[in-house]
């Protein structure tokens, strides 16, 4: 385990350092970038680890489902698509999935685009994906509006990816209430990400 | 399809954060084949939790190799050609169409009291404190007995519509309730309303009647 010091430098080597995941990804599908991936590796795996630790799960698992995660996202490089998602997002949920397949006596159910009943998006959906970049900035804006005790429950939600009924236990409150102010976040992120669209 | 009641934001982000009970991830991922809106929805969930995992701080060393590893990526005309699953059409998006053992057209219904017909669907954690998930047919006019729910109870409407309380649902449209919602949907057209429905837990009937009819009913 890192002791605080090394956490410290590590953070600063990567803030001075800025990768592009997008473009080390691309490199991973074009030309098997070695390079390319080992930078992907360094910038997610120690989180990801640390994610999943934070959740509940012991090290040694943590480390599987790390290296099942790595392994997808060398294998299904080729499958991503910049337009439909960022590179981070599309990480997030290999690993997300990668995660539930490990805990699970299922796999995740998702819809599937070759599902013949699976109805596309309408071509102005598809568009307002265009600006990626820049919108992954506009939620970071629109969360820092939200209240205190909707972000709590958003942060917790997703960092420590706690049930609502758990949400509601930790913090004393019911769990209509979680519930509600889950709805009120989102709301209000989605009416900021309206206003600067 | 006109889709008028969606996904509520609570339960979109228990899929998106894997906490969901399986009955209920299966109601959700149906809709979300054939709702555009409510995967736009669980897009910018995602993208939220990938930030909240690419902006933390890293407090753990990997010890797993960070070399690339030494196999063969996936061709991606292959790996999105249509597969074969597909070939049986069973008139309903997967993954309900994976728990189904014939077309919607051709299910063996199970009478439950006249004018309403059930057909249960496994799930892989087959426990019923976990909630069940199942088919339920309602007759033109038929009134469902009035009932509330010790937990959620999610509803999509596969075929026809009907009337409650909270609204009119039609083909699409999801009914997504907490517990101490009481309502008693009413099927409002000449065609049988066909619904897929999921629990978190049993539901509670009320008056005297519905109570008797519960343990029959077990839904």
């Amino acid at each position: 385990m890192a002791t605080g010091d090394d956490v410290r430098r590590d953070v600063t080597e990567k803030a001075a350092k800025p990768i592009d995941l997008d473009q080390d990804l691309i490199a991973i599908a074009t030309s098997q970038d070695q390079g390319a991936y080992q930078r992907v590796f360094h910038a997610i795996a120690p989180r990801l680890k640390t994610f999943l630790m934070v959740q509940g799960t012991i090290e040694s698992i943590a480390e599987e489902i790390l290296q099942e995660t790595m392994l997808k996202v060398w294998q299904k490089a080729r499958l991503f698509d910049g337009s439909k998602a960022s590179a981070s997002t599309w990480i997030y949920t290999i690993a997300r999935n990668a995660k539930i397949d490990r805990f699970r006596k299922e796999t995740r159910l998702v819809p599937d685009p070759n599902d013949p009943s699976y109805i596309p998006d309408s071509p102005e959906t598809g568009e307002q994906s265009v600006t990626k970049k820049q919108e992954s900035n506009h939620i970071k804006e629109a969360i820092a509006t939200l209240p205190s005790d909707q972000l709590r429950i958003i942060m917790v939600s997703f960092y420590e990816e706690k049930s609502h009924t758990e949400i509601s236990e930790e913090l004393g409150i019911p769990l209509g209430t979680v519930k509600s102010r889950i709805r009120l976040a989102f709301g209000k992120i989605r009416n900021e990400l309206k206003g600067v669209s | 399809m006109n889709i008028q009641h969606h996904i509520g934001d609570d339960t979109l982000m228990a899929y998106v954060n894997g906490t969901l009970p399986e009955t209920i991830s299966v109601v959700v991922a149906t809709h979300l084949a054939i709702c555009p809106e409510c995967r736009k929805n669980v897009a910018l969930m995602e993208d939220i939790a990938a930030l909240y995992l690419v902006e933390s701080e890293p407090a753990y060393h990997v010890d797993a190799d960070p070399t690339a590893p030494d196999i063969q990526q996936l061709d991606p005309e292959i790996a999105t050609a249509a597969s074969t699953k597909y070939q049986t059409d069973k008139g309903v998006p997967n993954p309900l169409a994976d728990r189904m053992p014939v077309h919607l057209e051709d299910i063996p219904w199970k009478k439950l009291i006249p004018g309403i017909s059930h057909y249960p669907l496994s799930v892989a954690d087959g426990s019923r404190k976990k909630g069940v998930l199942r088919l339920l047919k309602i007759a033109p006019g038929t009134p469902m007995p009035e009932h509330s729910h010790s937990g959620q109870e999610i509803t999509m409407i596969l075929r026809g519509s009907y009337i409650d309380d909270l609204g009119r649902f039609q083909t699409g449209d999801i009914a997504d309730l907490d517990d101490e919602v009481w309502h008693q949907p009413v099927a409002d057209t000449d065609k049988d309303c066909i619904c897929l429905i999921a629990t978190s837990a049993p539901l509670k009937f009320s008056g005297f009647f519905s109570r008797l009819l519960q343990p029959l009913v077990g839904i």
